[in-house]
């Protein structure tokens, strides 16, 4: 790789694959491009993203449940920790009765049976897109209802693998049928993934675990999609003519690189299950290792509700639940130095009482404490000392804003302030279901005059996924929480008292532990 | 969308809708039958082919070369004020033959042929009278579908193996006798489809009228400028996968097929058919057709 190149403002992953998504709507609509419904359908999208007020901080509203989240509070910090050891009670037993109980329903009628299959439905650039359209897929706003539709059944089209198809790759991987690998082998998928599906199966030494098997010959024919620059670069194009379409496509290229080789999945699963281990209320599956390879990565198995039942939950639960997934971000991001970009609200389990088992590591992002240092900085001016200049400071040193910028120090601040409306004061808030966008928002704003002097170094691009992932995870549960409370527990340069009783939970936990280590010290 | 859809001049509007929305329409979720060809046919098992549009359009390009079927389009079709609408038609009449019940096939042959008893005249070219009921025109305008359909797989899809592409050949003979053709007449093996096509070189002339259509196919005005590079990459498929002669004809001098430049058109297509999946009811034709190919095939 060529030395890093810092993208503008505008190009965060998320976004960006977005956009990607949004060049194909306009490339069906202008085909047409006299079509009025769908010419102005898509150019609607496209004003939505480039003109919408970015005044993220009207949709938080300050003071709302404050009594919800500090309900219960030394009680339920000792009901957690108990919780916290009965982690994988569902287990062995109930592994093969319950088949039906969180199983997609997934086409085994138009199942995959060769290699050739696969080819034909996921080569030819179709896979591709599907792995940046499933980045994209739960960022609602700014992408038109073509754009959408045509992401989301991509996502539908494709088939699981017959069983036989995927007991070959097992047998390729292991060099043993998955009948002699494993106790016990389920031989229809539980669950679908963007480039594999996931078994039940119980180990030889009888754990019960999810196993996560790549189809055949899709990371070659990705891999070889990839290297066609010049289509991805038209299509982003067709919606993104003013960014820096080069930077963007490299960044991509390398993430879903990265991911299609499970093995560095498994490596960076591994590492976030021994950080958490007996962690309160975060569940990390431990990595099973010898039955993982670069197409098969074995898990303990989890049972839990899925995202979309927590909408019929109390709203205390999904507030917890919030809090969890919030405090295993920053955490992870702070403590781990690695970032999952792929907080999809598809890949968290439920367990009630705030805890939450974290699935799928695919796109995780590490970094080194130098490249932490300048965030931690930006964060600490801004929120904690409250000194604009040296926030203005701090993002220059970062390279997120141009030195020369002629600019007066209150417009930087302005214009950036919604990335931190949850934590620039303390105080419970709400986070709406339209945060998340507002913040998309207010990054594509090219009017605003501080646009074109801000920038985001192409190593910080992966983190822009917090406002589009994680903030709309927590926007969907309309979470309440003083979520500037909990930031302090985990900024370095606080280390704030424990705010909840997750957070006291969580501190007993941190003080009886060894220090982390990072990814670098453990491959 | 289909209804209401502005006709125009130039641009190639909504050809990706309106095409989806004539495939939905094809594929019936209850059908009273298989069809004519039915989920055992070499048609139905290469429905999903990204190759389609490759085929489509090398289809009109080779049509086009006989002065007669050109001439009946030119002076009846309204494919200058409405192209997307002419295509649209075609494709939905082909998905209908394809894969709809059998009912529903004849009837839409029955209306092809209503209309061809009105299109009649004189080629200005050749001087020659014409009617588009002639069988003889009939089957040029078939036999180019079929073999482009071959062509198109052979070079950016599935590559038929010889007995599937003779089944192939042989299985469309209904389509062609459904619009008028004496079953007799029709090739029914790649031997015979081949020989056909050579005994009608003779016939061939690329007229203006050809040109222009051939102009408009492979480069249609109006869309923007990458757009425009993505349909390239097709065009030039469509090209690659033209026999040597109708090159010359046309005096195209076609690029080398490079496996780099094979991939690139192969995935120009890919996106063109993940474009094609997102219009409203195509995934579940397809999986209809699927789903029925494999019972098939597991008996």
């Amino acid at each position: 790789m060529s030395q890093p190149r810092p993208a503008r403002w505008p190009l965060l992953a998320g976004a960006a694959v977005a956009a990607g998504a949004a060049g194909l709507a306009l490339l069906a609509a202008r085909r047409g491009a006299k079509n009025a419904r769908l010419r102005h359908g898509a150019d609607a999208g496209n004003a939505r993203l480039r003109h919408g007020a970015g005044a993220g901080n009207v949709r938080l509203r300050h003071g709302a449940g404050a009594g919800n989240v500090r309900l219960r509070r030394g009680a339920a910090a000792l009901h957690l920790v108990a919780r916290g050891g009965a982690r994988y009670a569902a287990g062995a037993p109930r592994l093969f009765a319950a088949a039906g109980e969180h199983r997609e329903r997934l086409r085994q009628d138009l199942a995959l049976e060769t290699a050739q299959d696969v080819a034909e439905t996921l080569g030819a650039m179709k896979g591709v897109l599907m792995k940046l359209g499933q980045m994209a897929s739960y960022v609602d706003e700014g992408l038109s209802p073509a754009v959408r539709r045509t992401l989301a059944r991509l996502q539908d089209s494709v088939p699981p693998m017959s069983a036989e198809l995927a007991a070959g790759v097992i047998e390729a991987e292991l060099k043993m049928p998955p009948e002699r690998a494993f106790a016990r082998w389920d031989p229809e998928p539980i669950a679908a993934a963007s480039i594999g599906q996931v078994h039940r199966a119980i180990t030889l030494d009888g754990r019960a675990v999810a196993v996560k098997v790549q189809y055949p010959g899709i990371a070659e024919a990705i891999a070889a999609d990839l290297r066609n620059v010049a289509l991805l670069r038209r299509m982003l194009r067709i919606t993104a003519p003013s960014q820096d379409v080069d930077a963007l496509v490299a960044e991509l290229r390398e993430r879903v690189l990265e991911e299609l080789d499970y093995r560095r999945e498994a490596a960076s699963q591994a590492l976030f299950a021994r950080y958490y281990a007996g962690h309160p209320t975060i569940r990390v599956p431990a990595i099973i290792g010898e039955l993982s390879t670069s197409r098969m990565v074995t898990s303990e198995l989890a049972v839990g509700a899925r995202f979309a039942e927590l909408a019929g939950w109390p709203q205390r639960e999904r507030d917890l639940a919030a809090e969890t997934i919030y405090r295993f971000v920053f955490r992870s991001l702070y403590e781990v130095h690695a970032f999952n970009g792929d907080p999809h609200p598809g890949n968290y389990l439920f367990h009630g009482d705030g805890q939450v088992t974290f699935l799928d590591f695919g796109l995780v992002k590490h970094f080194t404490a130098a490249e932490l240092a300048p965030l931690m900085q930006m964060a600490r001016t801004l929120c904690v000392l409250g000194d604009p200049e040296e926030f203005r400071r701090a993002m220059v040193t970062a390279g997120f804003l141009r030195a020369d910028a002629p600019l007066r120090t209150e417009q930087v601040v302005e214009h950036l302030a919604v990335f931190y409306a949850t934590i620039r004061e303390p105080g419970p808030l709400t986070i709406r279901p339209d945060y998340s966008s507002a913040v998309v928002r207010r990054f594509f704003d090219v009017r605003s005059p501080v646009s074109q002097y801000v920038a985001i170094p192409r190593s910080y691009v992966v983190l822009q996924r917090i406002n589009l992932g994680l903030f709309g995870v927590l926007g969907e549960l309309s979470a309440t929480a003083d979520w500037r409370r909990i930031a302090e527990e985990i900024w370095p340069f606080v280390r704030g008292p424990a705010s909840t009783p997750i957070g006291e939970a969580e501190a007993a936990w941190a003080a009886g532990r060894p220090a982390p280590q990072t990814v670098s010290e453990l491959l | 969308m289909t209804g209401n859809s502005q006709a125009n001049a130039t641009g190639a509007t909504g050809l990706v809708e309106r095409a989806a929305a004539a495939y939905v329409a094809g594929i019936g979720e209850r059908p009273a039958d298989d069809g004519f060809l039915g989920p055992a046919s070499v048609t139905w098992r290469a429905g999903a082919d990204l190759s389609a549009p490759v085929a489509g359009l090398r289809a009109l390009l080779i049509q086009a070369l006989h002065p007669l079927a050109m001439a009946g389009v030119d002076q009846h079709s309204h494919w200058r004020s409405d192209p997307v609408g002419r295509l649209a038609a075609t494709s939905a009449y082909v998905a209908t033959v394809s894969y709809g019940e059998r009912a529903a096939a004849r009837r839409a042959a029955a209306r092809v042929r209503r209309i061809h008893e009105h299109v009649s005249g004189t080629d200005p070219v050749t001087g020659r009278r014409y009617a588009a009921g002639d069988p003889a025109l009939l089957l040029w305008v078939h036999a180019a579908l079929v073999d482009s359909a071959l062509a198109a797989r052979r070079l950016f899809g599935i590559a038929p193996s010889p007995p599937e592409a003779d089944s192939y050949v042989a299985e469309m003979v209904v389509a062609a006798e459904l619009v008028g053709v004496p079953a007799g007449l029709v090739p029914a093996s790649a031997a015979a489809l081949a020989a056909y096509l050579d005994s009608v070189r003779p016939e061939l002339a690329r007229t203006p009228a050809a040109a222009e259509s051939a102009g408009y196919l492979l480069d249609p005005p109006g869309l923007d400028e990458d757009v425009a590079e993505i349909w390239a990459d097709i065009a030039a498929g469509v090209v690659a996968a033209l026999p040597d002669w109708a090159c010359e004809m046309y005096e195209f001098s076609p690029e080398p097929l490079t496996p780099a430049r094979r991939t690139e058109i192969r995935q120009a297509l890919g996106v063109l058919d993940a474009l094609f999946i997102g219009e409203p009811g195509v995934l579940e034709a397809r999986q209809r057709i699927a789903a029925r190919v494999r019972a098939a095939r597991r008996g």
